[in-house]
């Protein structure tokens, strides 16, 4: 039965069109700026483009947040009055219902990646307000909305081609942004050249696993009419559901070109080559975009992905009891990534090279969540999801904190090598401590958030019996916090070159007591988020 | 002694752990320049937290035993986490061994001037943690106070502490979070391995639907993971070099308090909840622990710094109590919660004498260098000599009673390993006696000794109340005893009594 876009639609898409518009709006506003080549008019220039972005920013994710219900539902006999109205009419778009075009899912799980994702978006540009300025403000805050936008439909893809041209979306205004730090130019334009022929290639990959997958799709139905929609995930579910499709080698190799692209997007080992040289070239509040935003979509839309179109490849993620399937694939993906990531980042002097090795280890953990797909029981499937998402929602909290820490000591100190910051607690305690909290929470050391969300995955991989992921999981966690515990070292222990006091701007400020609260409520009341992210459940063929 | 009863409707034990927390947010507001003021305000949280512990004490009923003062409160539904608090015949005599050490430790630290808010804070974060960890009834919570109570150390060697203190620091954290990581793997089992799904460490205890099998593999994580903290062999590396390099007040609560805390885990966590491999393992862990107290006290007989000799004759008591826990009977187990008590008021004393009293004033901890102490600061001597009658077990001291209970404990499981252990009695004796002769009785060798400074009233009050503590112990043990008998007295039942149930 054909599907039709009808006017009620509208309201489910509305956080990616106001994404949209605000991204429109932003690169028109900088036209009614004054564009001079001094110092202080760029300044002026950005933080109009910055200020309008992060207000935007903030305005949409509460909208989200009430379209949501999550934090209020407005009552079924609420009076009907014209402010009311406009809330019912939002909260009517919220998560239910059918697919839109059954290529855009507006569920818990597209709503929780929203949050997350336009929240990342947000305060990644508060941390920018401070940052020395861009030649053209206008379009640096646009291509950063436009990739959000990007992010949220990647999150929310149900159909190949949804999903491939919301990769492109996150990714193309991505590999500008990495090449865009003004003081650095060389080493900012080798992450940008580098992060684009990586993530060409990656979506050369995607694109042609998707056509592979879409033929065998096509030719499983009989006389191959009606294979229009036959890019839905479900439908794919629907034909690869017979005995010799899970047998079938195109299909596996179609599965296995899309978990590769995915996998470079979000920097698994073997994928992850890029990340540690695009990481450190960038601008460092966009590092923290890329690592965190960027990284939780492409998990959002893998873990669709597999779970709604390849739920006949499941496969077993024990040892003893044979190998096969896409969980299989990922525990050895996950125990390479935790390994291979938590050993490269040991000797990294620059933090921002080894906060990219230890995003890459994390990475791995993420992908624990998913070996939950081994178990045959929902209920270790759902605790595998919710698993999954909380990491992601620690994570992003998290890292944006570590990594705008490093912002503010790059910016304030003059580098962000473990020699500038030596002695950072004698110069300013409180950067000190914030980037402690952070730097534990990554370590997993409760009560931050971090602890919690590495201790769900290992119950979640434990109960399905992939056990020898989490005993990897588990000393390589011991041998991540050697790292971690040099930077405290190096902080708090280590005497000062200079003990001039460290100044703290004010946005950057802001940020980073926002993300370090968040960082220490995830821990110590999970509950706030997890009654949230159980609604997720799992998301289809159960 | 069950002196009077408290009102139920007040949740003692939170208020209890509250108590060292609250004053870490109080100082963190407050400037790093009003020192005073953050001594103070430590200082007072301290003592308040000592006055709970010591109310609880008193309060606990006897003739009901069991755990008490509970507190319920559902944390985390989803994953059947709860925040349970209970405190028993065990954790009591630890809380109040806490409260004592921390008081005098907070006396002790007054001189901190350098960096004392961050100090503070540290400090009193940690001892959150330990009182957290004696009440929590709830696997997941003990860890997460566990881990809490284990980090602090890193910044307070790393930032406070003397000799290699950036290696000491490294080394400790390294070798207790790799214990932790055991623990993890160990818990996750627990979690799993019996369909409960409940990490509440008394339903867990008493369905033990463990098969033997399990219990064997997993007892191994489960209980090494705490026994490192415990400084068990070969896992004790990080302990001396930890205690040389910490400052004073943190050896006291780390060598005091928080290796009781692993030995405390061995016993609550692990052989309490998997009573078959317990019994597998503890034989094997008693001839380990052999090496502990011989070993240990040999070592210590050949150090020329004051703080290692100290140092490893911790390792070689800890050993003690964990080669008691092995003994897995009423009397071992009794001895080694005693010995806990004993050890922890000792060694605070020690360390209070060794790293304030001396190497602060004399700036050396090498015995060729000091001597004759006695006639500069008698106070100190004294109070060492105190502390070292006790730690060979001279009758009418705690320590007399902790280790004669323990000998009669381990004669009665393995009467081997307890004519072996008794070696280290006259070492003991011999090396705490070396370390009194070089230190207090010999020649003055340093005319400049004369000139020290004198002793402050902190050090009088932090140090007399730890050795009022050990006297009193010494002639009434029974204010302890007789609480810990009830403590350990269901362990011991699940270690003897269990009937291997079929199935998983």
């Amino acid at each position: 039965m054909p599907v039709f876009f009808q006017i009620s639609d509208v309201p489910r898409l509305l956080p990616e069109l106001l994404l949209l518009v605000l991204a429109l709006l932003v690169l028109g506003s900088d036209m009614f700026e004054r564009w001079g080549e001094d110092e202080e008019s760029r300044f002026e220039r950005v933080r109009a483009a910055g200020s309008l972005t992060a207000i935007g920013l903030g305005l949409i994710f509460l909208i989200t947040l009430l379209q949501s219900g999550y934090v209020y539902r407005l009552p079924a006999d609420a009076p009907q009055n014209f402010f009311l109205t406009i809330v019912r009419n939002l909260q009517n778009g919220g998560p239910v219902g059918d697919p839109v075009v059954g290529s855009f899912a507006t569920d818990h799980l597209t709503m929780i990646g929203r949050l997350v994702l336009i929240g990342a978006a947000f305060l990644v540009s508060l941390l920018t307000l401070d940052y020395r300025p861009a030649n053209n403000p206008g379009e640096f805050y646009a291509l950063i909305l436009l990739s959000t936008m990007g992010m949220c439909l990647m999150a929310a893809a149900t159909e190949l081609i949804t999903a491939y041209l919301s990769v492109e979306l996150t990714s193309i205004p991505l590999y500008i942004l990495a090449g865009y730090f003004q003081t650095n130019t060389r080493q900012s334009s080798e992450a940008g050249m580098k992060y684009f022929l990586f993530g060409a290639l990656s979506s050369g990959l995607i694109l042609y696993g998707m056509s592979l997958v879409f033929g065998f799709a096509v030719a499983s139905i009989p006389g191959g009419a009606q294979a229009n929609d036959m890019t839905q995930f479900l439908r794919i579910a629907q034909a690869t559901a017979t005995e010799g499709a899970a047998a079938s080698k195109l299909l596996t190799l179609g599965m296995l070109f899309i978990i590769a692209g995915v996998g470079y997007k979000v920097a698994v080992i073997p994928f992850h080559s890029w990340s540690p040289d695009v990481y450190e070239g960038s601008l460092t509040p966009i590092t923290a975009f890329l690592s965190t935003a960027s990284k939780a979509a492409g998990f959002l839309l893998l873990y669709r992905i597999l779970v709604t179109a390849f739920p006949n490849l499941t496969g077993t993620a024990e040892i003893v009891s044979g190998f096969g399937g896409w969980t299989s694939l990922l525990a050895v993906l996950a125990v390479a990534t935790v390994v291979l990531g938590n050993l490269a980042a040991l000797p990294q002097r620059n933090l921002k090279r080894l906060l990219a090795w230890s995003s890459i280890a994390h990475a791995g953990f993420v992908i624990m969540a998913l070996m939950a797909w081994a178990s045959p029981y929902a209920s270790t499937r759902s605790m595998g999801t919710s698993a999954l998402i909380y990491y992601l929602v620690v994570y992003t909290v998290t890292n944006i904190g570590a990594f705008g820490a490093l912002a503010v000591a790059s910016m304030t100190v003059g580098g962000d090598t473990m020699e500038h910051l030596r002695g950072l607690a004698r110069r300013n305690l409180g950067l000190a401590t914030l980037l402690a909290i952070f730097v534990l929470s990554l370590a997993g050391i409760p009560p931050m958030g971090g602890f919690l969300a590495k201790f769900y995955i290992f119950m979640a991989a434990w109960q399905s019996g992939a056990w020898w992921v989490v005993m990897t999981g588990v000393v390589t966690t011991m041998i991540g916090l050697y790292y971690y515990l040099l930077i405290l070292k190096a902080t708090f222990i280590e005497e000062p070159a200079s003990t001039e006091p460290v100044p703290m701007p004010t946005w950057m400020n802001a940020t980073l007591i926002t993300s370090a609260v968040l960082v220490l409520l995830l821990g110590v009341f999970p509950n706030l988020v997890l009654t949230t992210i159980d609604q997720v459940k799992v998301v289809a063929g159960m | 002694m069950h002196l009077f009863d408290l009102p139920t409707t007040v949740p003692w034990l939170s208020l209890t752990w509250l108590s060292t927390l609250v004053p870490c947010l109080i100082i963190a507001v407050l400037p790093s320049s009003q020192r005073n003021a953050i001594r103070w305000t430590g200082t007072a949280f301290s003592f308040l937290s000592l006055g709970f512990s010591l109310l609880l004490f008193f309060a606990y009923d006897h003739e009901q035993g069991g755990f008490q003062f509970a507190e319920f409160l559902p944390w985390i539904p989803q994953l059947n986490i709860n925040y349970i608090l209970g405190a028993d015949g065990i954790s009591l005599p630890m809380m109040v061994l806490n409260g004592f050490i921390i008081s005098s430790g907070a006396l002790i630290s007054f001189n901190i001037e350098n960096r004392a808010k961050e100090y503070w804070i540290l400090l009193l974060l940690l001892t959150t943690g330990v009182y957290g960890v004696f009440v929590s009834l709830d696997l997941f919570l003990f860890f997460v106070f566990y881990e809490l109570a284990v980090l602090p150390m890193y910044l307070l060697i790393g930032v406070f502490g003397s000799t290699r203190r950036t290696y000491g620091a490294m080394k400790l954290t390294l070798f207790l979070m790799a214990g932790s990581a055991l623990a993890i793997v160990g818990m996750l089992a627990v979690y799993f391995g019996n369909g409960l799904q409940t990490f509440n460490m008394l339903e867990l205890a008493n369905h033990v639907l463990y098969s033997r099998p399990f219990q064997i593999a997993f007892f191994f994580p489960l209980f090494m993971g705490f026994a490192v903290l415990a400084g068990m062999f070969p896992f004790h590396t990080w302990s001396p070099t930890g205690h040389v390099a910490a400052p004073t007040a943190v050896s006291m609560l780390h060598a005091g308090v928080l290796m009781k805390l692993g030995a405390y885990g061995c016993l609550r966590a692990a052989m309490w909840i998997m009573p078959d491999g317990a019994r597998w393992w503890l034989p094997i862990i008693a001839i380990l622990t052999i090496m502990n107290v011989v070993y240990g006290a040999t070592i210590a007989m050949a150090q020329k710094d004051f703080k290692f000799v100290i140092g490893y004759s911790s390792v070689s008591h800890m050993g003690l109590v964990v080669m008691a826990l092995a003994s897995a009977n009423q009397i071992g187990l009794t001895g080694a919660v005693l010995q806990m008590f004993a050890h922890g008021i000792m060694t605070g004393l020690f360390f209070a004498v060794v790293g304030r009293m001396i190497y602060e004033r004399t700036h050396t901890r090498q015995f060729p260098e000091l001597g004759g102490l006695f006639k500069v600061l008698p106070f100190a001597a004294v109070m060492f000599i105190l502390g070292g009658l006790s730690s060979m077990g001279m009758p009418g001291l705690a320590g007399f009673w902790a280790e004669f209970t323990i000998f009669i404990g381990v004669w009665q499981s393995y009467p081997l390993i307890a004519v072996i252990a008794a070696i280290s009695i006259p070492i003991t004796a011999a090396y705490i006696l070396r370390a009194v002769i070089q230190v207090f009785f010999d020649e003055v060798k340093n005319p400049e000794f004369f000139k020290l400074p004198k002793m402050t009233w902190q050090e009088y009050t932090g140090a007399t109340m730890l050795a009022a503590i050990l006297i009193l112990v010494g002639i009434y043990p029974a204010i302890l005893t007789e609480m810990i008998d009830i403590g350990v007295a269901p362990v011991v039942q699940q270690l003897h009594g269990v009937t291997n149930i079929a199935g998983f």
